[in-house]
């Protein structure tokens, strides 16, 4: 499908992030049809597992994991080209909860036997862990509360844990009487139950449930731990409005396609002027948050405090959330009857950029953060 | 210190460094009582502050050093207009520095950038344009203001109309027609014209701002010499469309809508609506539209410095900036309460702040530079190549 963004005619890219685009985009174009995404909904574990490995094969797990721990180590710079493609794609595997977000919790934690041991594994695709931090709906809070841990052994709920369905591993956030610790916790823990909630794209959500289970190794103290969550978050929130990007980009360029080869009263519907200024409008929307995305990716591969990251990423989710939203559901008004059946792909997209921009934080969420850090 | 000195030094500055000069500068060098004009001003009120901002160099921000600008990299100069726009600094007739200028150092001959460009940077050439017509608005290349070919003049007749500022200009840069055979685009002609030149008549035009901001052009039977054209006869469409490009990039730019920002923040600040949760919902939802607008504007900017060209995409621009400032002033409309319906403003701790004033005054913006409708019709046929 032709690229309609305004990336060729006015960004440049490196050599390297020409090399990584092109290898998303036939990775993606293997599945044109969305085959894979549509067989892995709505059954366990909510992803395709060969298609993480796949991803393995490429290197991709260990994109933000440094050298030394058998990743690639580079930065938003050239990962955010494989998000956006992701996204496009609709590729079914938990890529930014745990390839983004677990990995960069681990990757700054302070047990270093941790990260020799696990890390290598994460990136060969053998050990797949899920960040359990979430305690309230709405919350971006990432001091411990609900979740306490007393002589080893840890108790109280953990929401919204995506994708636990195929984890090996929890890392969970949980309360000392210190402050705020991050353990593993392996899968089969006893005392440990899981709760799953379908979500509309066809992935699933984990409920954990904590009983005195025993934790594993720690992954961060109580001097890192929160502002490890933070940064981790932040980053994760960074990824998930480039994956929305894509998500919103190709809903355009698939609506753009239909409405050119629908005809009604002799024309393409294309060719009406209402049709025109409305999907104009959905590309000027696409077009803003790609602007954001770069500006704030250029951002996080720089030098900055935490709080300049997190009214950044605030700023970016805000907008890929709002714009992906409503992009998606013109879509479907775009694409009439058809659009609201099951076995149109453009529904595929709308219910992803659902998840996507409910998780982390919705567009109202982090407008209410960036007041509060800015006004 | 040579231009390209000033300029290298400025664009190496820390961004805060920079922020603090321009802004101390303003301080020092502005007028107090010309911060945040209800109106475009008129060359006897801002001119002398033309004058200070050529003499400092300061004119042309975005023109390179070699030709007297200041020549800032985008970041910079993002900077500069943020520092102006929330300093309240009012904007000078600046056709010559945001379109003449641009344009003859890209498309010029060797001898006109000699001629015109000094004269802008002396403040000696104030240029307004002659584009629209009463029957020619958005189709302008339906215009029919005509220049007949005798000896080595044309004889100009015809009527402009929209001409911003024409009152203060002593130079006009125009559109007209040169030839009425065959495809419309393909006969018109740029031509740069002296207003004193007889047969040349202003007539001002009140706008809804109760201002004469702008004017009609009358042109009966000009003499204007064939040296004047730019670009060759027949050829002034695509030059026309080459400035289009520089006007868009410059409404595209977020400094009107920052401006009616900061007008809002300082009436919350007034007024205690900062308390009002409903309020700050709606505020940041704007401030994000304009901070989001910042990094396409960059975008934009950045492709203009590596020496590209912009195209029909930049229309994106103008149409997120001149609806984002129209919503803008429609929550200052509604903050206002009563002052929503008097000419007069609410006193603040940063001076007055006009709600209707500035509801009226963006109402053009979504008509002037081409229509929002006509910018969409343009991206739905260049960008997404949507069929006819």
């Amino acid at each position: 499908m032709e690229d309609i963004s305004l990336q060729s005619r006015i960004d440049v890219l490196s050599e390297q992030q020409v090399l990584i685009q092109d290898s998303a985009v036939a990775f993606i174009g293997e599945d044109e049809e969305l085959k894979k995404a549509r067989a892995s909904r709505f059954v366990q574990p909510g992803f395709d597992q060969n298609t993480w490995q796949e991803m393995a094969e490429l290197g991709w797990l260990g994109f933000l994991i440094p050298e030394q721990f058998g990743g690639i180590g580079l930065g938003f710079d050239d990962l955010h080209t494989v998000l956006i493609q992701l996204g496009k794609g609709l590729v079914p595997a938990p890529f930014v909860a745990t390839a983004v977000i677990a990995a960069t919790v681990l990757v700054n934690g302070d047990n270093e036997a941790v990260k020799k041991d696990r890390l290598p594994a994460l990136v060969a695709g053998e050990w797949k862990p899920a960040l359990a931090w979430q305690e309230a709906r709405g919350s971006m809070s990432v001091k411990a509360e609900q979740v306490s841990v007393v002589d080893g052994k840890l108790s109280g709920k953990k929401i919204f844990v995506p994708d636990a369905g195929g984890a090996d591993d929890f890392i969970v956030s949980a309360a000392s009487a210190e402050g705020t610790e991050l353990y593993l916790v392996n899968k089969d823990a006893t005392g440990l139950s899981i709760d799953y909630e379908q979500r509309v794209d066809g992935g699933f959500y984990g409920q954990l449930s904590f009983d005195q289970v025993a934790v594993g190794d720690k992954v961060a103290s109580v001097a890192l731990a929160e502002q490890i969550l933070a940064a981790a978050l932040d980053t994760g929130r960074v990824a998930a409005s480039a994956e929305l990007l894509g998500v919103m980009t190709r809903a355009l360029e698939i609506t753009v396609d239909y409405t050119t080869q629908r005809v009604q009263f002799d024309k393409p519907i294309g060719s009406f002027q209402a049709l025109q200024h409305k999907m104009v409008d959905l590309f000027i929307l696409s077009e803003i948050s790609r602007s954001v995305v770069l500006q704030t990716i250029g951002l996080f591969d720089g030098e900055v405090s935490a709080e300049g990251r997190a009214v950044a990423a605030s700023q970016v989710k805000a907008r890929c959330s709002d714009a992906a939203l409503q992009i998606t559901k013109s879509a479907i008004q775009l694409h009439g009857g058809i659009g609201y059946t099951d076995e149109a792909n453009i529904g595929l997209y709308f219910k992803k950029a659902m998840y996507l921009a409910s998780w982390l934080g919705n567009a109202a969420a982090h407008r209410a953060r960036y007041a509060e850090l800015t006004l | 210190m040579t231009n390209l000195q000033a300029s290298n030094e400025y664009n190496a500055m820390e961004d805060d460094e920079f922020r603090a000069m321009v802004h101390d500068w303003y301080v020092e060098n502005y007028p107090d009582e010309l911060r945040f004009p209800p109106n475009r001003m008129h060359w006897d009120q801002v001119g002398d502050w033309y004058l200070t901002l050529a003499k400092k160099g300061w004119l042309t921000p975005a023109w390179p050093a070699e030709y007297g600008g200041m020549g800032l990299d985008a970041n910079k100069l993002l900077i500069f207009m943020d520092v102006g726009e929330t300093y309240g600094v009012g904007r000078t007739p600046d056709m010559g520095i945001t379109m003449v200028g641009p344009l003859l150092i890209q498309h010029g001959s060797q001898e006109q950038k000699e001629h015109y460009l000094p004269k802008i940077l002396a403040g000696e050439n104030i240029w307004c344009q002659g584009y629209s017509e009463p029957g020619s608005g958005s189709d302008l290349a339906s215009l029919q203001t005509s220049a007949v070919r005798d000896g080595d003049h044309y004889i100009v007749n015809g009527h402009k109309t929209w001409t911003t500022l024409a009152m203060d200009a002593n130079m006009i840069f125009m559109l007209v027609r040169t030839n009425k055979d065959g495809k419309k685009q393909e006969g018109i002609t740029f031509l740069l014209v002296p207003l004193d030149t007889p047969g040349i008549t202003v007539r001002p035009i009140v706008n809804l701002g109760m201002h004469d901001e702008f004017a009609e052009v009358f042109f009966d039977d000009v003499k204007v010499p064939v040296a004047s054209v730019v670009g060759g006869e027949n050829n002034g469409w695509t030059i026309a469309k080459a400035l289009l490009g520089h006007e868009r990039i410059f409404i595209g730019s977020p400094k009107f809508a920052i401006l009616a920002m900061s007008r809002l923040k300082s009436m919350a600040k007034s007024v205690g609506l900062f308390k009002d949760p409903l309020f700050v919902e709606r505020y940041t939802r704007l401030q994000l539209d304009i901070e989001d607008l910042f990094a396409a504007y960059k975008r934009f900017v950045e492709v203009l410095k590596r020496g590209g060209n912009i195209g029909p995409e930049v229309s994106m621009l103008k149409v997120w900036n001149t609806e984002t400032q129209q919503r803008v002033t429609e929550l200052m409309m509604e903050a206002a309460s009563e002052h929503g319906g008097i000419q007069d403003g609410i006193d603040t701790v940063d001076g007055v702040v006009r709600a209707a004033g500035e509801f009226i005054a963006s109402r053009p913006t979504t008509i002037y530079g081409g229509s929002n409708e006509i910018q969409r019709n343009i991206l739905a046929k260049a960008v997404l190549r949507l069929p006819s």
